[in-house]
């Protein structure tokens, strides 16, 4: 270890918001030191202030923010005592951040080139030429194709991927010794996610830049981070070395979040999730003692809340601290606790079936004047499969591939341009919402992915489930449907008094209940989930991918699942199918399609994935460029642009020919969309691989 | 009789009030200077966890002049406390102190109340956490409550159409006397504020000025955002070909001269021709289909609710309606004259027709601009997809939720159509040529402005503090609605 004094070293900061009413601490007593070179990752769920620390590293914390006591040390010298102008001097050229949204860390009416080379004028007074010549060369380090056209671009006209590249561009411009990234991958898709994190990663080793990586996602810290850092309402958990903390964690907080995310080996039957039990503390409402206390499963009474508890160093590893009284007397090689094992469900015959889909919109080329030629958005092409009663059939993609087009044609919101959709032998492809029965409109739900969305906010929480049972006519009189109302809640699993409560008033995971209930009202068969749980905090995202199984196992519910989420896929559905820029490319039971033989796409979505464990091994793949525009797709293969294994495909066969379904297994139920022959399939390596133990 | 003075035993507050006012505003410019050059205090965490300034010398000034400001209030209070005690013995601010003492008690009441259960009471209550918004809320209830207990002749002092030839131009606080006739037994001894170009008294006019202005402004902005409503929110919705022809007929009116589109309505061969009734009549229509509509799409589901609702919300509605349009010897003569509920006098009618067909073009604009936004929202897919229909999406999945800045829009609107209720007035068109509205006063007092301006000031006064009140209080419910 070296002596220099780290880049970065933050001691006892306290930060503190103040309002009219109170002050609300937002991180408390929180330590740790990054040192040259190093990647620190700041893990936890949302409002556990790791957002706030960074801020307070940048002195940036607003009107009613104040560092309350503690010290931020960067590169020996205390930032307290800088003035105004050194400080500015450091922020964007010794310190550099990296936002979650990129388009809003853009100035949309500057052309990028500008911009970059903003940073060296500002600080560094150089010519201008040597400032271009300086982002070209940033540019090509982010592996951003022809910078020069880049240079020369709005904001606006870049996709996403592209954007952030930008950003971490800008960051990069004046060679700063600490990058902090704030959940700078959050807002893209898997694959662009590990393009991107994979270029920080090189340019981290390369710059030999020092990094402070905010996430809520634990398998993203565990590919990019040395040492890591839990947070929990405010305060530090744990802090150690990554391997340490994954492989012996010693904090009750950090288990009990590995035990709510799902690592392969987690089975919705016979291993599944442990939620944590109870609610995030608001800041204003901490218990005494261990924030954590309340939910802690090895709470002890009149210790755990009867003092403010310190870190303590964890005997035999380096640099490991905790912040529990109880770490020593805890068996941490202790496994899962309370998990209950329940039995599989019986999957019954099929209710429904999909052939041929097609959905494709018109656009017209220009609204002013009719006619021209028009061009078509192909958001559907030919989907066919069919779902079964009691069944979890997942749909795996990323934006643009489709999944939400789909769905609007299943619901009815739209109508098929082709093919059949049969419910129950009763075709509804054709058949818009509103001349749908009233019991092919029950049958057939959605929960929503946005949990602030979904509820219409000034209507409470029991009105809006009544209405929904109104409308499905379930229930003659307002008695009965209130009683009803409030069965529904107890099935969501939720107090009875939520129903007189206002949806504000609920935190995300509770009104995304209310969405699933509100779903049931009407008893429905069909429940297509679009992304349920990927806008939840992690404790919360188990305990209602649970609930919702629960609820099928019940009522015996087909669930379409829709997700990019490949970690959550695995964990609770029975099938899969992956789909990619409206073509349906993989489809089969969840093992066989986590398994070799991959559709070249599903081996790079599975690459993509982050896995929060450490014995996990992964094959890098990593993709190029974007998803091609619907308007535009290239010909042939869809993926055909992007595909690593184009080349062992002979002749320009991918460039001209949709290819077929090749057919695996027994009964031929895993079907591939590729032109790679049956060998060249079956010979692909695994791309998961667990190491021995 | 000696005339009144202003402040009459009270005088001796004026210096201190001039001395105070002078102070506020030499310290609030050395201030605003001085803030140039020094630096402020230093802020400092306290051992509880509290903040708190050191004092700086430009700390001392904020006191000071903050305290030249309280003084200044205070003074301002006394005279209205002393006023309503003293009556005339404290001049004319006395007096009308005291006439006003109703509208006090009902101010006082309304805030108590108000602000004990502020909790309990949303967006109002919260209200009242804004100085802006208190200040604009009282200025506004402070014009409503004189324009209702005015109605109930609590107020006015003389009947303000009633002239005396002895009181033309008269100043302010000038003893009541008549030139023909003798003087009632318990009139009021003074014209208050003065007399006006014809002996009336301006005090009372601009009492009853106030009646007028109350009840049609916000009454005719409520047609306006029915109708702007009505069609913003399918405009919105369906989007593509409706959309397109309601925004260019709302643009085609908003492009269109106001004044001279007033002047056409009002013109006698335009009346004649019965345009305005029948525009009234399309106007007018709104608020029974928005009810109506709003109604069936929430509880279709529950027939044996809804039939007796729609008849008795349908049937008082449609009568109301049917009474408002129908006019005895006009063009649409409908019901006969024993069911005919009220007549509308015609000016009005016209006022009316005016400011609903001017304002509904922006409400529109508003609801539509609202409604393109919360639609995309998951809680309307979600209604989408249980099958609800469209109108129950529009009325109460979308409406409810574009309230906030609705709500806001509707107290600067209610402004607005005071000043246009002023400018109508003032152009003299509509309201007819006596009315004691604000708009017609000013009109009147012009004519002599240069030699006596009370005439003119005291309703051009009045009119500026309602509209400042509104607007008051809409910033305050904005800042408020903005935040939680």
């Amino acid at each position: 270890m070296s002596t220099e004094p780290p880049i970065l070293e933050i001691e006892n900061l306290s930060i503190s918001f103040f309002t009219r009413l109170r002050e609300i601490p937002a991180v408390m007593d929180f330590s740790c030191a990054v040192r040259a070179g190093e990647a620190m990752g700041l893990v936890g769920e949302s409002g556990c202030g790791k957002s706030t620390v960074a801020l307070g590293v940048m002195r940036d914390l607003g009107v009613n923010g104040r560092i309350t006591s503690g010290s931020v040390k960067f590169k020996g010298r205390d930032m307290a005592s800088m003035s105004d102008a050194e400080l500015r001097a450091i922020r964007g050229r010794e310190i550099a951040m990296i936002y979650q949204e990129p388009m809003a860390s853009l100035n949309p009416a500057m052309k990028v080139g500008r911009q970059l080379m903003e940073v060296p004028l500002i600080h560094e007074n150089i010519a201008k030429k040597e400032a271009r010549a300086r982002a070209l060369e940033v540019l090509t380090d982010v592996k951003l194709p022809d910078p020069e056209r880049i240079m020369d671009a709005y904001p606006h006209q870049l996709s996403g991927g592209q954007q952030q590249r930008i950003v971490i561009a800008m960051a990069l411009m004046s060679k700063p010794s600490l990058l902090i990234l704030d959940e700078p991958t959050t807002a893209l898709d898997v694959t662009v996610e590990a393009a991107v994190v994979e270029l920080v990663k090189d340019l981290g080793r390369k710059y030999g830049t020092s990094m402070l990586f905010i996430s809520h996602n634990l398998g993203l810290v565990l590919e990019t981070c040395d040492r890591l850092c839990v947070m929990y309402s405010g305060e530090a958990v744990e802090t150690g070395n990554i391997a340490d903390v994954f492989d012996k964690m010693r904090n009750p907080y950090t288990q009990a979040l590995f035990r709510s995310i799902p690592l392969p080996g987690a089975d919705k039957n016979l291993k599944p999730l442990v939620a944590i039990p109870g609610n995030f503390p608001l800041p204003h409402e901490r218990p005494p003692g261990c924030n954590f206390g309340p939910r802690c499963d090895y709470f002890q009474d009149g210790l755990c809340d009867a003092q403010s508890i310190p870190m303590f160093d964890v005997e035999g590893q380096s640099r490991h601290e905790t912040r529990c009284l109880r770490h020593d007397e805890i068996d941490w090689s202790r496994q899962e606790i309370r998990a209950i094992e329940t039995e599989k469900t019986e999957i019954g015959d099929p209710i429904l079936r999909m052939e041929d889909l097609k959905k494709y919109y018109e656009v017209n080329a220009s609204s002013l004047f009719k006619g021209g030629d028009k061009r078509v958005v192909k958001a559907n092409e030919s989907l066919s499969f069919e779902a079964r009663e009691s069944e979890t059939l997942a749909i795996v993609g990323e934006s643009g591939c489709g999944k939400s087009t789909f769905a609007k044609v299943l619901m009815g919101l739209e109508t098929a341009t082709d093919g059949t959709i049969t419910l129950d032998n009763q075709s509804i492809g054709d058949t818009p919402i509103q001349d749908r029965d009233t019991d092919t409109v029950a049958d057939v739900q959605m929960v929503f992915q946005n949990p602030f969305d979904t509820l219409n906010p000034s209507m409470t929480v029991g009105r809006q489930i009544m209405r929904a049972l109104e409308i499905f006519k379930i229930g003659g009189t307002e008695a009965a449907r209130r009683e009803k109302m409030l069965d529904l809640l107890d099935l969501v699993k939720l107090p009875r008094e939520f129903a007189d409560r206002m949806p504000r008033q609920l935190s995300g995971g509770q009104k995304q209940r209310v969405g699933i209930a509100r779903a049931f009202a009407g008893g429905a068969r069909i429940v297509v989930a679009d992304e349920p749980v990927s806008a939840l905090d992690v404790s919360v995202q188990a305990a209602v991918a649970d609930l919702l199984m629960e609820i099928q196992r019940t009522q015996k519910t087909t669930l379409l699942f829709i997700s990019h989420d490949l970690s959550i896929v695995r964990y609770l559905s029975d099938r899969v199918m992956v789909m990619y820029l409206g073509h349906v490319v993989e489809i089969g039971d969840t093992n066989d399609v986590f398994a070799p033989p991959y559709h070249p796409y599903t081996e790079a979505l599975l690459s993509a994935v982050p896995i929060a464990d450490t014995r996990v091994e992964k094959k890098h793949i990593v993709l190029e460029g974007d998803v091609p525009s619907a308007m535009n797709p290239p010909s042939g293969c869809p993926f055909q642009t992007r595909c690593r294994w184009k080349s062992e495909v002979p002749g320009d066969l991918c460039e001209r020919e949709v290819p077929p379904m090749v057919r695996f297994g027994a009964e031929g139920q895993h079907q591939i969309k590729c032109h790679l022959t049956r060998e060249k399939l079956e010979g692909m390596e695994p791309v998961i691989t667990m190491a021995a133990e | 009789m000696e005339p009144l003075t202003w402040t009459g035993s009270l005088a001796v507050l004026t210096p201190i009030l001039w001395t105070a006012a002078a102070a506020f505003v030499l310290l609030a410019a050395i201030r605003l200077i001085a803030g140039l050059f020094l630096a402020s205090g230093d802020t400092v965490t306290q051992p509880d966890g509290t903040l708190s300034m050191t004092r700086g010398p430009l700390e001392t000034l904020d006191l000071a002049t903050r305290w030249a400001f309280y003084v200044i209030l205070g003074v301002l209070a006394a005279f209205l406390v002393g006023g309503a005690v003293l009556g005339l013995g404290a001049g004319i601010i006395g007096g009308m102190a005291q006439r006003l003492i109703p509208v006090w008690i009902a101010l006082a009441l309304v805030i108590g109340v108000s602000l004990t259960f502020r909790r309990r009471l949303g967006l109002y209550g919260k209200l009242f956490g804004s100085t802006i918004g208190s200040v604009g809320f009282a200025l506004v209830m402070f014009w409503v409550f004189a324009a209702f207990f005015g109605a109930l002749d609590m107020i006015v002092t003389h009947d303000p159409l009633a002239q005396s030839g002895a009181m033309k131009n008269e100043v302010p606080g000038t003893f009541y006397t008549k030139m023909i006739g003798d003087i009632d037994e318990g009139a009021y001894p003074y014209y208050l504020l003065g007399g006006d170009n014809l002996g009336r008294d301006v005090f009372s006019r601009m009492i009853a000025g106030a009646l007028v202005v109350v009840q049609i402004a916000p009454m005719a902005t409520a047609f306006a955002f029915m109708v702007g409503i009505t069609l913003g929110l399918p405009a919105a919705y369906y989007g593509g070909r409706l959309d397109t022809t309601l925004t260019f007929l709302a643009n085609l009116i908003l492009a269109f001269p106001v004044i001279l589109l007033f002047y056409l309505l009002v013109t006698p061969e335009i009346v004649a021709t019965g345009i305005p009734t029948y525009m009234a009549a399309v106007m007018f229509v709104f608020p029974i289909v928005f009810f109506t509509i709003l109604l069936n799409s929430r509880y279709h589901t529950r027939p044996k609710l809804r039939l007796p609702l729609l008849i008795i919300v349908i049937g008082v509605l449609g009568w109301l309606y049917l009474s408002l349009i129908s006019k005895r010897f006009g063009v649409l003569e409908v019901l006969p004259r024993w069911l005919d509920l009220f007549d509308i006098p015609g000016g009005i009618l016209v006022v009316f027709v005016s400011v609903v067909f001017v304002n509904s073009p922006t409400v529109f604009r508003i609801v539509r601009g609202l409604g393109l936004d919360i639609k995309t929202r998951d809680y309307v897919a979600a209604a989408q997809t249980r099958g609800e229909g469209p109108w129950y999406i529009m009325l109460w999945e979308l409406l409810p939720n574009a309230r906030g800045p609705l709500i806001v829009d509707f107290c600067l609107r209610v402004g607005y159509t005071t000043i246009l209720l002023g400018t109508l007035g003032f152009f003299g068109l509509g309201l007819p040529p006596e009315s004691p509205d604000w708009g017609s006063t000013i009109n009147d007092g012009r004519k002599l402005l240069a030699i006596y301006p009370h005439p003119a000031l005291a309703p051009a006064l009045a009119l500026l503090s309602l509209v400042l009140g509104l607007n008051l209080l809409a910033d305050g419910l904005r800042e408020e609605s903005l935040r939680d």
